[in-house]
């Protein structure tokens, strides 16, 4: 029991800001959350909120003009802003590994899924080529991929969308690494599909006991496979609780709004809400709260003063001067709703 | 009882696909293979289904964006296959489209004046310089201020780029609007916007919509009936509440229970198809749902059911099974 | 528009490019007024002796020269040969003076002409397709399956000397890049949205062509056009060169290069001595092509970027 507090991945007050041609990007600025072994955290936004950034930041896999200007990010308890590269080239893929959005370019289309799958393996294990690949097709029937000894031999056009994320889950979890980041992993595929992958991801990560960061736009998988949930917003977290807090006990507008503006399954809803407004141009960002221009709860002082993250309850952040005025209308619309 | 706008009967197109040096026909791609369903007057029919499964070609081919292989599709009883090109374009004031990608789908050399008025002077609709008042108007119905009709497309995030579109259609008057996946490539968070938007448009002009998606929660919101389709045919039709509390498909029961709600405590159906969807090009014989079924018996893989009215209005192709 | 010319002045290639150019236009609008004709067509090269072997700069007009144009009642404005006379007593300045406006002619009025036919016959073939494709496109191959030079050369010795024989031997062959261009733009291109949108609309085929197709596929025509257009200015020249082309004593650079055919080398003992016949007509021709090169590829470094739809 203790061991599943145990603290795997800190991140602390990061920043990667891009400095692009036409001025400075900050892309993250001053985000923070904790990965307890064996967690996921759900880390939700739409495009531009930083959420990408942030897993590349972590993996250090960040390309010219970004740059991680500031923070500190605490893996097993050491510092991986100050290793070298050299250094990471030996923690990625064998202790952290990425899941991709689009599974047809993170894969290497005149390469054979084996030696892909393999790859991880061949670099950080001392193994020849024959003995990799026989791990490879263990490795791709443990995804369930059907025929796997004929797969291995196989390129990446010849799988089909859903075979290629279990692939690339596969290529991530060859190593056993103890912390998964997967980025938007499920966005480009058909929603039955998409059920498969989900079922998939959450019985590997019981048999070995992993974390993993998920990262995703779509409420709908964060509540199904999430334990703790981070809200981001144009760079910065917004809202940061575990699950049911923030789905039953929203407090923030942001989260409030996303809560319900989509159209769901489980409720009937006479009329959407609506999220005001489009998403600020990073370039020129609002004054005072970020999401003040598209806030009904916004007031003078959100246009003035930027709020910092308030702890509202054991563990529960947030980031607005009016949280309870939030609180009090997402029970007054859940109430309703749940009736 | 409201007037069917549009009926589609026995629509198929096939995609041939060529090889070699002289361009031989090798195969077909069935993308929608004999179709059949009605639209009323007024109603917002939900098509969906998973990706390969006919639903964007269904609705171009309807508007003959696409020149189907067969089939009849009767407007307001006209079946507008029938029509040469002179007609058709005459026709077309009556059918619009709103696209899925708002990047795209405007010209980004035209102002979005033009871009608007362009429906209007093809069909004659106002001349003169009265015209550009018109697109002032339609701007402002969607929401756009019209001192912005001389921008250019580029000048417009996502969601208003989408709005101009819906002004375009909007601009010929139309009696029946397609929405090719008209919110899918929108953020989250102003996906309600333009689905309000649409939903007011509807009420305030008796707009008639064929609302294509792949997201069923979306269908869910917006439609009226529901067009279930899988592999280029429809396994079931229903209204909305009766295909829920209903279902009868087991394609539809499983495309249900994948998609993710946002509430940590939702209970569903937990069916998880097995395998890939297959290919358009080589269907399976028979029903083309079985080898995925978890319900298939021997009859599923040699005779592909018909789309019957098993309950008034609620239509499912599939083999009685033992319910 | 505006950031497209912004740019252009911002970068130093593009820069020196369009100070050449306007030097080039200066020339050619004052071209009555620098060396003023001596003949009724003033692009008639005047002599200035009726020495075979080229004069050196600085040489005067011989007085039997004189006294023949005073006979024809010319005003004899000059009366030295700034650059020197080419084989033949022919002024090289005068033909440098009046060669710019013969190059700008050549130049863009067979790019321009090129470009119209390759666009026409480019966008039918792509916007249609099928069988229309296929025959435009053989068509073309043909063409293009000619040496350019050799075909032009044949075509202008079959239909003679004169300016107007040489423009059509170099549109006859030298349409098919821009039709190939736009012909892969527009195949690109049709397949937009944005098209299939104005087909849903109603618009004609040929509205669809003129007001979405081409003003989105031109941009690569123009800047391959504007780069063409001293390349064209070098075949003319190769072509007079050879001796088919431009008639004799034609102001056209080519032909002052021609002239000096025979003195490349210089003579015994003086090698390179008329080095001011090659040199002269030789560095405008360099300096014209490359004013227009320099331009055309900052336009095509601007323009590529913004190929994907946006200005």
């Amino acid at each position: 029991m203790d061991n599943q507090k145990k603290v795997l991945l800190e991140v602390k007050d990061l920043k990667t800001y891009f400095f692009t041609e036409e001025g400075v990007v900050k892309a993250v600025d001053g985000v923070g959350f904790k990965v307890n072994q064996g967690e996921t955290l759900g880390i939700v936004g739409e495009s531009g909120c930083g959420k990408s950034v942030t897993a590349f930041s972590i993996m250090r896999l960040l390309d010219y003009p970004g740059k991680t200007v500031g923070g500190e990010i605490i893996f097993k308890e050491k510092d991986i802003l100050k290793k070298s590269e050299a250094e990471m080239r030996e923690i990625r893929g064998k202790e952290m590994a990425m899941i991709f959005q689009e599974p047809m370019t993170a894969l290497n289309p005149v390469l054979t899924i084996g030696f892909q799958v393999s790859e991880a393996l061949r670099m950080h294990y001392n193994i020849n080529k024959k003995e990799a690949i026989k791990k490879a097709v263990k490795l791709l029937a443990k995804v369930g991929i059907p025929a796997p000894e004929q797969r291995v031999n196989e390129y990446p056009h010849q799988l089909s969308g859903g075979m290629r994320q279990r692939a690339m889950i596969a290529m991530a979890l060859s190593c056993d690494p103890i912390l998964l980041i997967a980025d938007e992993p499920t966005t480009a595929l058909d929603v039955t599909i998409q059920a498969q992958i989900l079922e998939l991801m959450k019985s590997l990560l019981k048999d070995f006991n992993g974390s993993l960061i998920m990262i995703t736009h779509d409420l709908g998988v964060i509540a199904e496979i999430a334990d703790r949930i981070a809200v981001m917003y144009a760079g910065k977290i917004v809202e940061y609780a575990d699950k049911r807090t923030i789905f039953y006990n929203p407090s923030h507008p942001y989260t409030f709004g996303l809560l319900t503006s989509i159209p769901r399954l489980d409720i009937e809803m006479k009329r959407l809400n609506v999220i005001p407004g489009i998403v600020p141009n990073p370039l020129h960002f609002p004054s005072g709260c970020k999401f003040n221009t598209r806030c009904t709860f916004t007031t003078e002082k959100c246009k003035e003063k930027e709020p910092a993250l308030i702890e509202l309850g054991e563990g529960h952040l947030v980031r607005c001067w009016h949280a309870d005025k939030v609180i009090e209308e997402a029970r007054k619309v859940f109430k309703r709703s749940m009736e | 009882m409201a007037n069917k706008i549009l009926e589609v009967k026995n629509l198929v197109k096939y995609f041939p696909i060529k090889k070699g040096v002289l361009k031989r026909i090798v195969g077909w791609v069935k993308a929608v293979d004999d179709i059949s369903f009605e639209i009323y007057e007024g109603e917002t029919v939900g098509l969906v289904g998973e990706s390969g499964c006919g639903k964007t070609t269904t609705a171009l081919t309807i508007l003959r964006l696409e020149e189907p292989t067969k089939g009849q599709v009767l407007f307001e009883g006209r079946d507008i296959l029938k029509n040469k090109k002179g007609e058709m374009r005459k026709e077309r004031k009556n059918m619009q489209i709103i696209f899925q990608d708002p990047y795209s789908s405007l010209n980004p050399r035209m102002k979005i004046k033009d871009i608007i008025a362009e429906g209007i002077i093809t069909h004659n609709i106002i001349s003169g310089r009265k015209k550009y008042k018109r697109v002032g108007e339609l701007l402002e119905l969607v929401g756009i201020l019209p001192e912005y009709m001389d921008r250019f497309p580029h000048e417009f995030s996502g969601g208003q780029r989408q709005r101009i579109g819906i002004a375009r259609a909007l601009a010929l008057e139309p009696k029946i609007i397609m929405c090719d996946e008209a919110v899918s490539a929108l953020d989250v968070s102003i996906r309600s916007q333009i689905i309000n938007l649409l939903k007011d448009l509807q009420v305030k002009f008796n707009l008639t919509y064929l609302f294509v998606a792949h997201d069923l929660s979306v269908i869910k919101y917006i439609s009226d009936r529901i067009v279930v389709m899988y592999l280029g045919k429809i396994v079931e039709i229903a209204e909305k509440h009766e295909l829920f509390n209903n279902t009868m498909h087991p394609y539809t029961r499983a495309l249900i229970s994948a998609v993710p709600v946002p509430n940590p405590d939702y209970q569903k159906e937990r069916i998880i198809l097995q395998g890939d969807v297959p290919s358009p090009v080589d269907p399976p014989k028979g029903c083309r749902f079985h080898p995925r079924c978890a319900k298939a018996k021997k009859i599923c893989s040699e005779i592909e059911p018909e789309l019957v009215e098993v309950k008034k209005g609620h239509f499912v192709a599939c083999h009685p099974t033992d319910k | 528009m505006n950031r497209i010319l912004k740019k252009l002045f911002s970068n130093a290639t593009s820069l020196v490019g369009i100070i050449l150019l306007i030097f080039f236009i200066i020339i050619a609008i004052f071209a009555p007024a620098i060396t003023p004709p001596l003949s009724d067509d003033p692009y008639q090269v005047p002599r200035m002796s009726w020495d075979v072997d080229p004069q050196p700069p600085g040489s005067p007009m011989s007085d039997n020269i004189r006294e023949v144009y005073e006979f024809m009642e010319k005003d004899v404005k000059w009366e030295k040969a700034i650059c020197g006379t080419a084989e033949g007593g022919y002024d090289i300045f005068y033909g440098l003076i009046w060669g710019t406006r013969t190059a700008f002619k050549i130049g863009i009025i067979t790019v321009l002409i090129s470009v119209i036919i390759g666009l026409i016959l480019g966008s039918i073939s792509a916007y249609f397709g099928g069988w229309i494709d296929e025959i435009l496109m053989r068509i073309t191959d043909i063409f293009l399956s000619f040496p350019f030079l050799v075909a032009a050369m044949v075509l202008t010795t079959v239909l003679g000397r004169g300016l107007d024989k040489i423009m059509i031997a170099l549109i006859s062959f030298g349409w098919m890049g821009y039709a190939r261009l736009i012909r892969g733009s527009i195949l690109y291109t049709k397949e937009e949205t944005y098209v299939m949108a104005a087909k849903a609309l109603g618009v004609n085929d040929a509205k669809i062509i003129w007001k979405h197709l081409l003003p989105n596929t031109i941009f690569p025509v123009m800047v391959q056009g504007s780069m063409n257009i001293g390349s064209m200015v070098i075949t003319a020249a190769a072509l007079s060169f050879l001796g088919v082309g431009a008639p004799v004593g034609y102001a056209d650079w080519g032909q002052m290069v021609s002239f000096a055919r025979n003195w490349i080398i210089g003579s015994p003992g003086h090698a390179g001595q008329y080095w001011y016949a090659v040199f002269y007509p030789g560095i405008f021709i360099v300096l014209f092509v490359l004013s227009w090169n320099l331009i055309g590829d900052t336009l095509r470094d601007i323009l590529d970027p913004r190929l994907r739809g946006e200005l």
